[in-house]
């Protein structure tokens, strides 16, 4: 993480109190647009239940029809100004719009926003929403800033974030059955550094979705160097070799080390390998 | 130890802290008791250091990424909004707005430029009546004339209270929206004030020149100070806003723009009191066949109330003892 480079997607990185940096992805008008239109449904018809049911209680309460007017008016005015202000104070950032899109207004520093943050840049949706209420002011900020903050948001200091609910991914294997045999052939003492590590991971997390020709050309970028520094043959599948090496840095278990015997890859230079000089930890990646 | 057994080791904890999140997003910070609090910091921690380790321990991309959402979305429930205090807002509302604003001088010239054009107008429609028909329309004329063609002798109160509604919601919105234009470099603000005050002019002078003259200034007097003053305050908090843009003060523009929003959202809330004490005036007394006298001292007495408030609660006073008068 501390190579990271400079922001070139949406993600946004957050320092807390605990010292840990952790990433936000930024949301985008395609997520917050419909939060506004729930947002919107939610209070046309708060406002049109909250105006029957004035008239209901008011007129059981006796009183005219001139009340329930101006009760029903003013709940139009703060439905219009401050449902957002007011969601966003009391249920920590969210509005049930953006609860339901799993987005949260929070500060630029990633602290929750106070009271005074939420109303303002709800106020200030008005100028956003301009002109004619078709947010084009507020769509133009966003596109300018590469936060997506409107208007509102620039002014208070705010962004809105996504915060899916994690989905938990562990470990997969391999699933090759020939994988497992050539990582019989691998050296015992092989250590893959950290940028090697997670070459591996990122190419076995998603090399079903090759076809057979394509994995071999992606893989055998990294296969064809690292099988010369292991000394395995020249017919060695990239690719094989690839899951071999994974399955070997991310699991445990060497039930598979027994395939050492009677494997096809080690026959020719059964003893080569063994004496093949330990590779320095960190070397091969950095090399390329 | 390779990493399939230690996220054999993590998952129960992770997969706890995730369960912990689900409770509590549903329910208020009092409502969570202390044990579930200290356990789930407790695990929120836990969840940091491995994010801050994934790297040495070789985490594969796909875990990183959901360490990265587990620890956000413990962040934002463990750091929650702050709501309001209602007495620092009593602190901000009473003492610090009204000293703020007794040395801004974006409210003296809304005030200037607002009383400035109003004056303007009035002259010029009490001048010539085709400058009154240009700047309110004939309709908008018309209805002005005739609703104020017999002298006030009250409505009922279920009336009044539609009405104050009404004014609330429209003459509230009109200040909001004046104030939020003035994000516009202050030059929305301004537009919306020119307009205000050339139209509200137009009227009065309008007014003046007919024989229900009488019978106008019978219904305006009682609710103008606060509606008036909440106008130009409204105004004077856009231009603020819209003014730390162009004069920074050393800051950034956006450092500026943030630091001027913090400052005028009271000021806001303010204007925005004003503007329902003159709603419910306007809404019940001014309509009402009360005599003109106590109309007229609810005016004087609105207006010292102001006085009171921007100039003995804004009056300068010396750093470091605020609370002395």
């Amino acid at each position: 993480m501390g190579n990271a480079p400079a922001q070139f997607d949406t993600s946004i990185e957050i320092v807390t109190p605990e010292n840990i940096a952790f990433r936000y992805r930024v949301a985008g008008p395609f997520r917050r647009l419909p939060a506004y239109l729930i947002d919107l449904l939610i209070r046309c018809g708060v406002a049109g239940a909250g105006t029957i049911g004035l008239a209901v209680l008011l007129g059981m309460a006796g009183l005219g029809a001139g009340w329930v007017a101006g009760a029903s008016l003013i709940l139009w005015f703060v439905l219009a100004w401050f449902y957002g202000g007011l969601f966003e104070t009391c249920f920590n950032g969210q509005t049930p719009g953006k609860r339901l899109m799993q987005i949260r207004v929070v500060s630029i520093d990633g602290q929750p926003i106070n009271g005074l943050q939420a109303v303002l840049r709800n106020v200030l949706r008005e100028v956003d929403a301009q002109p004619i209420t078709c947010y084009l002011a507020g769509l133009l900020a966003c596109a300018m800033n590469h936060r997506f903050q409107r208007l509102g948001d620039l002014a208070c200091g705010t962004i809105v974030v996504v915060e899916e609910r994690p989905w938990f991914e562990g470990v997969v294997r391999s699933g090759e059955p020939e994988a497992v045999r050539l990582a019989g052939a691998i050296p015992a003492n092989f250590q893959p550094s950290r940028t090697l590590a997670r070459a591996l991971a990122a190419y076995v997390q998603r090399r079903r979705t090759f076809s057979w020709p394509r994995r071999l050309e992606i893989a055998g970028h990294l296969g064809e160097p690292l099988r010369e520094q292991l000394n395995l043959p020249a017919n060695t599948n990239s690719d094989l070799l690839l899951c071999a090496l994974y399955d070997r840095t991310f699991f445990t278990d060497q039930t598979d080390l027994g395939a050492r015997e009677g494997s096809p890859f080690m026959e020719p230079q059964d003893t080569s390998y063994q004496l093949a000089v330990p590779l320095p930890v960190g070397e091969l990646p950095e090399n390329r | 130890m390779k990493v399939s057994d230690l996220l054999q080791s993590r998952r129960a904890t992770w997969r706890e802290l995730e369960q912990l999140c689900a409770w509590m997003e549903g329910r208020s910070r009092r409502k969570i008791p202390a044990e579930g609090a200290t356990r789930f910091s407790a695990l929120y921690r836990a969840a940091c250091a491995d994010l801050a380790l994934a790297d040495a321990y070789q985490l594969p991309p796909g875990t990183v990424h959901y360490l990265h959402q587990l620890v956000g979305r413990a962040h934002s429930q463990l750091y929650r909004t702050r709501t309001f205090h209602y007495e620092t807002w009593f602190h901000e509302l009473f003492v610090r707005v009204p000293q703020r604003l007794f040395s801004d001088n974006c409210l003296r010239l809304a005030f200037v430029v607002f009383w400035g054009v109003l004056l303007l107008s009035a002259m010029m429609a009490y001048n010539s009546p085709k400058f009154a028909e240009r700047m309110m329309g004939e309709p908008m004329m018309m209805q002005l004339e005739e609703s104020f063609s017999e002298p006030i002798t009250g409505r009922s109160s279920q009336m009044g209270g539609g009405m104050a509604g009404f004014y609330i919601r429209n003459n509230a919105g009109i200040g909001l929206r004046c104030f939020a234009f003035g994000l516009l470099f202050g030059i929305g603000g301004l537009y919306v004030t020119v307009y205000n005050a050339a139209a509200i002019g137009a009227a009065f002078g309008h007014m003046a020149r007919l024989p229900q003259s009488a019978n106008f200034y019978h219904f305006v007097t009682a609710h103008g100070p606060f509606e008036l003053t909440a106008v130009v305050l409204s105004a004077a908090a856009g231009m603020r806003l819209g003014f730390s843009l162009v004069d920074t003060g050393g800051f950034t523009r956006l450092a500026s723009l943030r630091r001027a929003a913090q400052e005028t959202m009271p000021t806001m809330g303010a204007a925005v009191l004003m503007f329902v004490l003159a709603a419910l005036i306007e809404g019940f007394l001014s309509p009402s066949g009360a005599p003109y006298w106590l109309k007229a001292a609810v005016a004087v007495i609105s207006a010292g109330m102001l006085m009171f408030y921007f100039v003995i609660l804004g009056y300068p006073r010396e750093e470091g003892h605020p609370q002395e008068n």
